[in-house]
């Protein structure tokens, strides 16, 4: 793996600022990513640290009583049954497709390219991407931010290669034409905060339609 | 502060083994009025921050025995719990989360006595505590502001690269009192 989340995203993530569509793209690399995983684990501990150090503010008098009345019924919590995944799909993409990545029932969108929305809150949404091999998906610039996760195969643009957890940040400085590397599909995660700009005619008309 | 950081992970400990009320009462004593003031941070009304900092300690009850105190400090773990009851209440998302039986063996979390704390988070809360002011600055907005860092840089009036770039540094010295990269 070469392409990572920067510390800033990252610390978005593990402080709880990350809306919910690109903590999925970043969960989602951290289960490729031992390493990401690792600064994470270091930015909960600073966050701890934080929780710690802060000035404590007194709660009313009665809380303390009404929290140790509540004890009795609150039963341990129990994790909920873990369903076995055939693919190696990780969580929480598994959750969020509702099963594996091999049994996703794709939507067309032309000959080459297939997609599955997966959640969309205000103008940020993620979506899953499928491109057969060596499929070009048209030159484009970035109104937001776009974060790309690869999942399965490959693609190649201006900034490099990117394989399977390799998480590329695209923002209004990059105008690239992604294609899928040769031998087989490429399947990728990908957030936006706002649509993409092509430049082709017709990908101009199609694109909001697909909601690109 | 070392000798209070793992009297707190015996604490819990106690609570996941025994169900020890007294150990739950002192928890209560030192996070709950600290997970207030976190969330009021966030910009939760008190009568709110207040109810959210009670269903935190309850949720602590609930998930003691989940903890594990060779990972993270008591504190840490908390901290984790506040953070995603704020996300879930407040902000009415999910937060996407990980499953380590994805890419590590299961393993039941062992509470032992509590005494386990890593050295590395000891030293961690010693350099966060000497961190230079602008650095801690921007720290400190990053976990409580709830503000993307475009936004906290507009608000203090300096270019996004500079609070990216204090930022890395503070991680960098973080990171190495941690012991991850020496």
């Amino acid at each position: 793996m070469r392409h990572h989340p920067g510390d800033d995203i990252l610390l978005a993530y593990a402080s709880g600022v990350s809306d919910e569509a690109t903590g999925l793209v970043i969960a989602t690399h951290l289960a490729f990513c031992a390493q990401c995983r690792d600064a994470v684990s270091l930015m909960e501990k600073i966050g701890g640290g934080l929780l710690d150090a802060l000035p404590p503010a007194p709660l009313a008098e009665t809380a303390f009583a009404a929290t140790m009345a509540r004890l009795d019924s609150a039963p341990p919590f129990a994790r909920p049954a873990r369903t076995a995944s055939r693919d190696g799909t990780p969580e929480p993409l598994r959750s969020y497709l509702g099963g594996d990545l091999s049994s996703v029932r794709w939507r067309r969108m032309g000959p080459r390219l297939a997609y599955l929305p997966l959640l969309r809150r205000g103008g940020t949404s993620a979506k899953l991407l499928r491109g057969s091999p060596g499929t070009e998906v048209g030159a484009h610039t970035h109104r937001g931010l776009e974060l790309t996760l690869v999942l399965k195969g490959g693609f190649t643009d201006v900034t490099g290669n990117y394989g399977p957890g390799d998480l590329q940040v695209a923002d209004g400085s990059l105008r690239h034409s992604p294609i899928a590397d040769p031998g087989e599909d490429c399947i990728n995660l990908a957030v936006t905060t706002a649509s993409l700009k092509f430049e082709n005619f017709i990908q101009k008309i199609a694109g909001p339609i697909f909601g690109f | 502060m070392t000798g209070e950081a793992a009297e707190l992970n015996a604490l819990l400990a106690r609570v996941a083994t025994l169900r020890d009320r007294a150990a739950f009462a002192a928890l209560f004593a030192h996070f709950a009025p600290r997970i207030k003031s976190y969330l009021m941070r966030q910009g939760a009304a008190p009568a709110l921050a207040e109810d959210l900092a009670q269903e935190a300690m309850l949720n602590l009850w609930r998930k003691a025995h989940l903890f594990d105190s060779s990972k993270a400090s008591a504190g840490t773990w908390l901290f984790t719990i506040a953070r995603n009851l704020r996300i879930d209440v407040l902000r009415k998302e999910k937060r996407p989360e990980l499953d380590a039986a994805d890419f590590a063996p299961e393993a039941e979390p062992d509470p032992g006595d509590g005494m386990m704390l890593a050295a590395g988070e000891i030293r961690l809360r010693e350099a966060l505590k000497i961190l230079p002011p602008d650095q801690m600055r921007i720290v400190e907005l990053s976990f409580f502001a709830d503000k993307p860092h475009s936004q906290i840089a507009a608000e203090l009036d300096i270019p996004l690269g500079t609070v990216k770039s204090r930022l890395r540094l503070a991680m960098a010295r973080l990171r190495a009192a941690l012991g991850d990269r020496p």
